[in-house]
């Protein structure tokens, strides 16, 4: 048994939704934001009769403040007809939706299928002016002339449902708190109070099929002096859904010691944003990939250690400027999609690509070193450079100048200040070594800009 | 704990040859009851070396079969060699290679060398390549001389290599990679002197038993891994050109020699490594008349 109810003119969508949560927790929206179907099978043993249930629907959106009509059938699109057609209550017995629809006019179907249809001028042009006359129609004949979209029409015109109530889910908040009768001063009790949060949280999302997109951690600090009490709050955003309490523990705390809080801390608060979960599907020939899990809670560590921007993927920038990168996230994808991709072997198999020889690789200092160049004929002859290790000597073999140039129209200046302009050599040295030099053009200084290894 | 079995086997043996076995299982038994029966270096069965899949093939053909099929998963090898030897050519090669078959792979770059378009040019999928940046202090004065003896036993240096050797053993735990690379190179011998020798044998700890090929790069072997192999390797720059307007460098000739601590592989190969920029740049501008 379903009923629909329908709001007057202005009616909250949220109160309406509210009063028939009180009967029914499923409850779908349909139409527009003033009318809801709600599956009422069962509410007969808690509320009386298809009647009493509609007399209370009205009278419990009354004491809201709303005026709606409501109505009851055996089917979801019966009960929708007719509490659009008619005001006040309607209750139709289960088996006689045909019989009630039958006087409706035809245009109400436009309502619930689809207003934008051809179909209902096509009908009309035919003759038919109710819904009983399209529901009389010999189905066979209808779908030869009209396709499914007509039997579908004809359905609905007999009150038949065509698709099963879909009820709509409330916004779940995915929020753990906890007061703390101590102030916490260090990361590592705050590591329990985290855990603790974050398993009932995991088991939250795992009831859901979600995982975490976004973390946040909000550490309510205890009141200073002024009466102020500060919040510190952090967001990681999670490269993929993760659920796993203790990854994100982990993630947390890399964070936290990254940034800590400024005081000791009361009251904890964590919360995630819900994202559908992951579904992964391994592959028995594909080399796996350790999980994103292992990954994010690698990567946080390593920027811990290091610097939150020294740890990632390079990748190439569109410019000609000598040693230009950037780091990316490093997220490598799926084997299999690099195989799809590129048609590479699998493990275990044999690399039968031909053996290309190698690319001479440049050990490039991010900071070119300053050098000392003594030149004879326009060339470098002897390099002498003040560094332990680098010893410089004799040019032995050199090749040279190759200008290069460029972002001066962006910044005022050569080299060291945005843009660059110079002259490139390669050198060999008495002691085999083989640099790159250059010669900054706008201050005639030399610099090691790498070594060829 | 053992008395009684060495008794055991003295006095089987001179019964025959067949009791002795009868005594060694004994041995084993006793051995293994009190769980002595794994040293840390056996802890986990080694993979079979003649398991392709249990190398990382080096890509180059001379190489491979210097050192039949590449260098072994789950062990510390090295490559070691001065400037312009090739460790970074060489490197890159077989994390192109890697990364082609579908691998990931790191590098613990302690210095920050890396050149990303070298690395490009050698093929590297660098969205598979993980890239753990140290702090590049060669810009700063005296960097590498009296002012980290300044700085006390933690000058910059050494914190770089304590951050990196960190970095690695973070990686290495995590596990998944199939390259895991150390550069070492430009670090000055004196600080990785200073590097317990244990360390080599904790990151062999760590790997062992797993798919992951560590290499270290260094400017002298250091590690020398029992299971692993060391490549010292030298480089000779080739120039094309016989005029200083065509003059370039054309590439760099690769000598390795595999030098084995057990001295089950040592063999020597030399490979050609083309320099990318000698096709690509222009003619060098001419600067003076001669």
């Amino acid at each position: 048994m379903f009923g629909a109810i329908y709001g007057a003119e202005g009616s909250s969508p949220e109160a309406l939704l509210a009063s028939a949560q009180e009967f029914s927790p499923r409850v779908e929206s349909v139409g527009d934001s003033r009318e809801l179907v709600l599956d009422l099978s069962g509410m007969t043993r808690l509320f009386g009769d298809a009647r009493t249930i509609a007399e209370e629907l009205r009278r419990t959106a009354a004491e809201r403040g709303l005026q709606i009509r409501v109505a009851i059938a055996g089917t979801r699109t019966t009960a929708r007809l007719m509490v659009r057609h008619r005001a006040g209550l309607s209750i139709i017995e289960p088996g006689t939706e045909a019989d009630a629809l039958a006087a409706l006019p035809l245009a109400m179907l436009d309502a619930i299928a689809d207003a934008n249809s051809p179909l209902g001028m096509v009908l009309k042009r035919w003759g038919l002016r109710t819904l009983g006359d399209l529901a009389a129609l010999p189905a066979d004949d209808l779908a030869a002339r009209l396709g499914q979209d007509g039997v579908r029409w004809q359905r609905l015109a007999r009150g038949e449902d065509a698709a099963p109530l879909v009820p709509a889910v409330p916004d779940e908040r995915f929020e753990e708190s906890l007061d703390l009768e101590w102030p916490v001063e260090e990361l590592e009790p705050l590591a329990f109070v985290l855990g603790r949060l974050l398993e009932p949280l995991e088991a939250h999302l795992e009831r859901r099929g979600r995982g975490a997109a976004v973390l946040h951690v909000r550490l309510f600090l205890i009141k200073t002096a002024s009466g102020v009490r500060d919040v510190h709050e952090r967001t990681l955003q999670l490269p993929t859904p993760i659920r796993d309490a203790r990854t994100l523990r982990t993630l947390a705390l890399l964070d936290l010691e990254s940034h800590p809080p400024a005081g000791p801390i009361d009251r904890v608060v964590v919360a995630v944003d819900p994202t559908p979960a992951r579904i992964v599907q391994f592959s028995l020939l594909t080399r796996p990939l350790p999980s994103p899990e292992q990954l994010s809670t690698l990567t946080a560590r390593l920027q811990a250690l290091m610097g939150e921007t020294r740890c990632g993927s390079p990748a190439l920038v569109d410019s000609w400027k000598p040693g230009a990168f950037e780091m990316a996230p490093f997220a490598p994808v799926e084997t299999s999609d690099i195989h799809a991709k590129n048609d590479t072997p699998c493990v275990g198999a044999v690399h039968e690509a031909a053996h290309a020889a190698p690319v001479l690789a440049l050990r490039r200092f991010r900071h070119p070193v300053p050098a000392r160049v003594h030149v004879a004929d326009g060339k470098p002859v002897r390099v002498t450079i003040d560094r332990r290790g680098m010893d410089g000597g004799g040019v032995r073999a050199c090749a040279g100048p190759w200008r290069t140039s460029g972002d001066w129209w962006h910044t005022r200046g050569g080299e060291g200040r945005g843009g660059w302009d110079r002259d490139e050599w390669d050198v060999t040295l008495t002691d085999g070594a083989t640099y790159r030099l250059f010669r900054a053009r706008d201050t005639e200084q030399w610099f090691v800009d790498g070594v060829v290894d | 704990l053992i008395r009684k079995p060495i008794f055991a086997i003295y006095s089987l043996l001179r019964e025959g040859e067949h009791m002795a076995n009868h005594a060694l299982a004994a041995v084993e038994s006793a051995l293994r009851d009190r769980k002595l029966d794994r040293t840390l270096t056996t802890a986990l069965a080694p993979l079979e070396r003649l398991d392709p899949s249990a190398l990382v093939p080096m890509d180059v053909a001379a190489l491979d079969a210097c050192v039949r099929g590449g260098l072994p998963r789950g062990q510390l090898s090295e490559l070691a060699g001065p400037r312009s030897s090739g460790r970074m050519t060489l490197m890159l090669h077989m994390m192109a290679a890697a990364t082609a078959r579908g691998e990931i792979v790191a590098l613990v770059d302690t210095l920050d060398r890396l050149d990303v378009a070298s690395a490009a040019a050698a093929g590297v999928d660098l969205s598979r390549l993980l890239w753990i940046r140290g702090q590049d202090i060669s810009g700063r004065a005296g960097s590498f001389g009296p002012a980290d003896r300044r700085c006390g036993p933690a000058g910059p240096t050494e914190r770089a290599l304590d951050r990196a050797l960190k970095a690695l053993n973070l990686v290495l735990q995590a596990g998944g990679f199939g390259v895991v690379a150390i550069d070492l190179a430009d670090v000055p011998l004196t600080a990785l002197r200073q590097i317990p020798f244990n360390t080599w044998m904790r990151v062999q700890r760590v790997i062992e038993g797993s798919d992951t090929a560590c290499v270290l790069l260094a400017a002298e072997p250091m590690a020398r891994s029992a299971g692993g192999l060391t490549m010292a390797l030298s480089g000779r720059g080739t120039w094309s050109g016989i005029s200083d307007r065509s003059r370039r460098l054309s590439g760099v000739e690769l000598r390795a020699r595999v030098v084995s601590p057990r001295k089950r592989i040592d063999g020597a190969a030399t490979v050609g490594a083309l320099a990318i920029d000698a096709t690509d740049r222009d003619l060098p501008i001419v600067r003076h008349a001669r």
